[in-house]
């Protein structure tokens, strides 16, 4: 078992004056499991190969336990890696490519096949050991691709968005069972992923990156409840946050007929009188047409335990869009009129300028 | 084209000009004799034939032009097997197709495992090609200037060899020519079959040699468990071609060996001049029949080896 | 497990300004030395550096005095510049050579031939794998396999017919030349045309436009990529051919290249015209070695498709 750490670890590309990765400090608890999650071209996979050693690490450290394996290589740093494309050897049967890194490794047959088919058997794959993967189903490559990495009994689990290559349903599936696998075994694991939902359900700790650069790294509730700032609080949720622009005034900002006080601490964080106000899709009372922001319903979206409304507004600008949940089967039609006001303490209040969000305390 | 697919394009095709698919199908297929005859003419009329009447007039004994052909058994095989000059011919052929196969083979094995992940290797395969589109003949004249052995005017192997303080060395002795060859064709064809290799390594997956890192394997066992699997077929496609093309070599060990307009000392022969040597000869009169006979023994020969190489080579399809 | 609540904003501007690297470092491990690596990129080097070695000598040799070439292997041309006529050995190898005719002679043949073999296959290959013919992928293999006959089989019966008909000249080798080069070239465009889509021929076919009408405007210009590495491969393999050129030119006025080479070579060296000599090697090769430069990546991808399949 072993805690992870970066050190403002940075990866440059031949040609490319931006670092991919940029000075990125991230701690990793013992048995902890980290979701890496970003748009594509974030730095997610770069930073999971720099920890795998499959990628020159150009400035800072890494160092798992305490050891420092910025300049070791990958077989030296006891961890286990999945792939996306799970990475099965096709002449090689289950069985075999279970068992090839031990094989490598010159671990002793018996012993060898003994964990083969521990982990065979935790992973269900028992009867398929002779078969080879181009006769398997996506979801059982994907448990072999995960049985690779179990029987070597590494210290730190790396994958790399090892559900996108299964259908909506299977990945749902997997997901829990990954989940509750890592618990039970307890091994840290660092998990690169672009989807949201897949980062918040999974992850003890969510890492956002955008641009080579840590966002913010907190729990999936912290994440939700207290965005660092705009790309953070438009990138997590579904649907994502509405984001109004306003005005301060000596006493406050008024966002839908609600008046919002600042804090000192909040007043401390402007950089001008320009703010956005962030409101989540739950986070609306409607009222009366006078007092709130109006806005007629454009799209209804019934998803039975919920529901989506998608109302066309002019406030704070042309063709602004807000989204609100409202619960499932309600009476809401195309084209009703509707008024919204953010509900108390549902209110996320952002630097316009900066993009941070300006904290309470 | 399997019927599914028939039957969708018919419904969404209908009012159709020309009518129902089967229709269109029909009159396409009438284009197939007219497009195939011009080469399957030629091909038969200059390949097919040819080949029939060399093993038919292989069992006849005819000096050429002006005698006519009597048929006459097995003599001729029988004599050829028993003659100095084809089993020269035989044992240099065997050796050219299988030193030769294999050290080009290693090599580019041995290529495949470096060139994979290293920078610049595009040039270098096009470098390494390069002796493949000169003319042998060109290549054979050019190698007997390089392994000339003349004390005052030597070649650029013993120039380079004086230069270490090594003696000279008489390459293109009779003795000595067989492995000059060797080594030349090895050199010459090598370029050919690591681009062929190579364009299979690039089809496979980066993402196996990567796991194989994370394994720990060297680079052997990369080559081992990864790259030989996964090319095997390609590399039987290779075998095949190596086989076909060391078979008929004649020109680079005409010119290399000999002094260029006759026949090179028959310790250096290979089939392709036995049968060159026997239908134009200047050694002694031709002589069709035993041209013929050699000739028919290689035909028999690559078939023999292709045959031989598919049945060992053989295994299940492997997806990837 | 511990719960930081929350990280603060990236502190971007906290950060020293950094210069990329000249170079990332590569991962780590990626450059160990094992024994086997280190003896391949030795010996991929010292192949590479030889082959540039043996390029640059064949060139300089072209312009040097026999004693030049035998002494001074790897130094400069001297003594043919210092005299004032560079090209002395050029002259010489094409005055002596006849390689005036030949050249006339080899481009004419090969274009034809070349020309003739692709308009002779493509519609052959087209037929074999498009028009859903029974039997067709059979007969592919049947014309593949002529790929495998050694033209030593097929020279005698075709020496003697050709003469009593006599056409053991140019004209001759120009049907053999045609002949031999369509197994290889059948074979080549099969996989050509295999790999186009369906759905252009039937778009076609639903135009109203007649099956020929189809291949020659929309299936021969997709296939052209095709056609055109086959019109190189072998204008290649024809402008090298010189077994069937011994054999069926008699007449030194309509001797090719490499025909005209052969005999060059017993002469010259018998005379020691080694700066001639190499000068009429150098005239072969380099009018190759220019296509290549210029096409090295089609003619490489298209021998290892053919190959490849």
């Amino acid at each position: 078992m072993a805690t992870v750490s970066f050190r403002d670890t940075t990866r440059y590309y031949a040609g490319v004056d931006r670092p991919a990765v940029d000075g990125l400090d991230l701690e990793v608890a013992d048995g902890e499991f980290l979701v890496l999650v970003g748009p594509s071209g974030c730095g997610k996979s770069t930073t999971l190969r720099m920890l795998a050693g499959l990628e020159g690490v150009d400035y800072g450290q890494i160092h798992i336990g305490d050891r420092d394996v910025t300049d070791l290589p990958p077989k030296d740093r006891d961890i286990a890696m999945v792939f996306q494309n799970y990475a099965l050897y096709p002449h090689m049967s289950v069985g075999e490519n279970i068992g090839f890194h031990l094989k490598i490794a010159k671990m002793p047959k018996a012993e060898r096949e003994k964990r083969v088919r521990d982990a065979a058997e935790l992973l269900d794959l028992t009867q398929y050991l002779d078969r080879k993967p181009a006769k398997l189903s996506g979801g059982q490559r994907q448990r072999v691709a995960m049985g690779r990495a179990i029987v070597r009994e590494p210290s730190v689990f790396l994958m790399d968005e090892p559900l996108s290559n299964l259908d909506a349903k299977l990945r749902v599936q997997t997901r829990t069972q990954i989940a509750s696998l890592q618990r039970r075994l307890g091994i840290t694991t660092i998990y690169v992923t672009h989807d949201q939902v897949e980062a918040m359900t999974m992850g003890d700790k969510v890492a956002v990156l955008k641009d080579g650069l840590l966002q913010q790294c907190d729990t999936p509730i912290g994440l939700f409840a207290r965005p660092v700032n705009l790309f953070v609080a438009g990138f997590i949720g579904s649907p994502a946050m509405n984001l109004l622009p306003a005005t301060v005034d000596v006493d406050g900002v008024v966002v839908g007929g609600t008046r919002l006080p600042l804090t000192t601490a909040q007043r401390s964080g402007l950089t001008s009188d320009k703010v956005v106000v962030g409101v989540r899709p739950e986070g609306w009372d409607t009222v009366d047409p006078e007092s709130g922001i109006t806005g007629v319903v454009e799209v209804v979206e019934e998803l039975g335990s919920d529901q989506y409304l998608y109302c066309k507004s002019t406030y704070g600008g042309p063709d602004q869009v807000l989204t609100v949940r409202t619960p499932g089967m309600a009476p809401w039609q195309r084209g009703e009129k509707i008024s919204l006001t953010p509900k108390a303490g549902a209110v996320h209040l952002f630097d316009e300028a900066s993009g941070a969000r300006l904290m309470d305390s | 084209m399997s019927a599914p697919t028939d039957t969708v394009a018919r419904a969404a095709g209908p009012g159709r000009a020309t009518g129902s698919r089967g229709g269109h199908l029909t009159r396409k297929r009438r284009l197939f004799w007219p497009f195939m005859i011009p080469a399957l003419g030629l091909y038969l009329a200059f390949l097919v034939l040819p080949t029939l009447a060399t093993v038919v007039l292989s069992f006849t004994k005819w000096a050429g032009s002006g005698d006519t052909p009597e048929p006459n058994g097995v003599d001729n095989y029988v004599q050829m097997w028993n003659n100095d000059s084809f089993q020269y011919s035989f044992q240099n052929t065997l050796i050219y197709v299988f030193a030769g196969g294999i050290g080009t083979f290693l090599l580019a094995f041995l290529f495949t495992m470096v060139l994979r992940d290293m920078r610049g290797g595009k040039a270098i395969r096009a470098i390494l090609f390069f002796p493949n589109i000169v003319a042998p003949v060109a290549l054979g004249m050019f190698l007997g200037f390089v392994f000339k052995y003349q004390p005052g005017k030597q070649g650029l192997a013993n120039f380079m060899l004086e230069h270490v303080g090594a003696s000279a060395a008489k390459f293109l002795d009779p003795a000595n020519v067989t492995w000059v060859v060797t080594a030349s064709i090895i050199w010459a064809s090598s370029g050919f079959f690591i681009t062929i290799l190579m364009a299979a390594v690039d089809r496979i997956p980066p993402y196996l040699y990567e796991d194989a890192d994370l394994a720990g394997a060297s680079p052997w066992q990369k080559f081992r468990n990864i790259t030989l699997p996964l090319t095997w077929d390609v590399i039987g496609v290779a075998g095949v071609l190596w086989t076909i093309n060391a078979l008929k070599i004649f020109e680079l060990v005409f010119v290399l060996a000999g002094p260029g307009t006759y026949s090179p000392p028959n310790q250096a022969w290979t089939l392709g001049i036995y049968v060159f040597d026997r239908t134009f000869g200047s050694n002694g009169t031709p002589d069709f029949g035993a041209a013929c006979a050699c000739a028919v023994a290689m035909i028999a020969l690559v078939s023999f080896l292709v045959v031989l190489l598919r049945r060992l080579m053989r295994r299940d399809v492997i997806q990837f | 497990m511990t719960t930081r609540v929350m990280t603060p904003p990236p502190p971007r501007v906290a950060k020293p300004v950094r210069k990329p690297p000249r170079k990332p470092k590569a991962a780590p491990g990626s450059r160990r030395l094992s024994p086997l690596r280190l003896l391949g990129s030795v010996i991929v080097w010292a192949f590479t550096a030889f082959n540039i070695l043996v390029l640059y000598w064949l060139i300089s040799a072209s312009f040097k005095t026999p004693v030049e070439i035998f002494t001074k292997p790897f130094a400069l041309p001297y003594q043919w510049f210092h005299l004032g006529k560079p090209f002395r050995n050029f002259v010489y190898a094409w005055n002596n050579a006849g390689f005036g005719d030949a050249v006339i002679t080899t481009v004419v043949l090969v274009t034809l031939a070349t020309v003739v073999t692709v308009a002779v296959s493509a519609p052959a290959a087209y037929a074999l794998t498009r028009l859903g013919v029974r039997g067709s992928g059979g007969l592919t293999n049947v014309i593949a396999i002529g790929m495998g006959v050694p033209f030593q089989t097929v020279i005698i019966p075709l020496f003697v017919v050709m003469s009593k008909i006599q056409l053991d000249n140019e004209y001759g080798l120009f049907f053999i030349y045609v002949a031999l080069s369509i197994p290889f070239t059948v074979f080549l465009l099969t996989g050509f045309f295999r790999s186009l889509p369906d759905e252009l021929e039937e778009a076609a076919a639903i135009d109203g436009a007649s099956p020929t009408r189809t291949f020659f405007s929309v299936m021969l210009p997709l296939a052209r990529g095709g056609l055109i590495t086959a019109l190189i491969l072998n204008a290649i393999g024809l402008w090298n051919e010189t077994l069937l050129a011994i054999v069926f030119l008699k007449d030194q006025s309509s001797f090719t290249l490499s025909r005209a080479l052969f005999t060059f070579y017993g002469a010259a060296s018998y005379q020691s015209e080694y700066g001639g000599l190499i000068a009429g090697v150098a005239i072969v090769v380099l009018p190759m070695l220019v296509l290549y430069l210029l096409l090295a990546r089609r003619i490489i991808t298209g021998l290892t498709l053919g190959a490849g399949k």
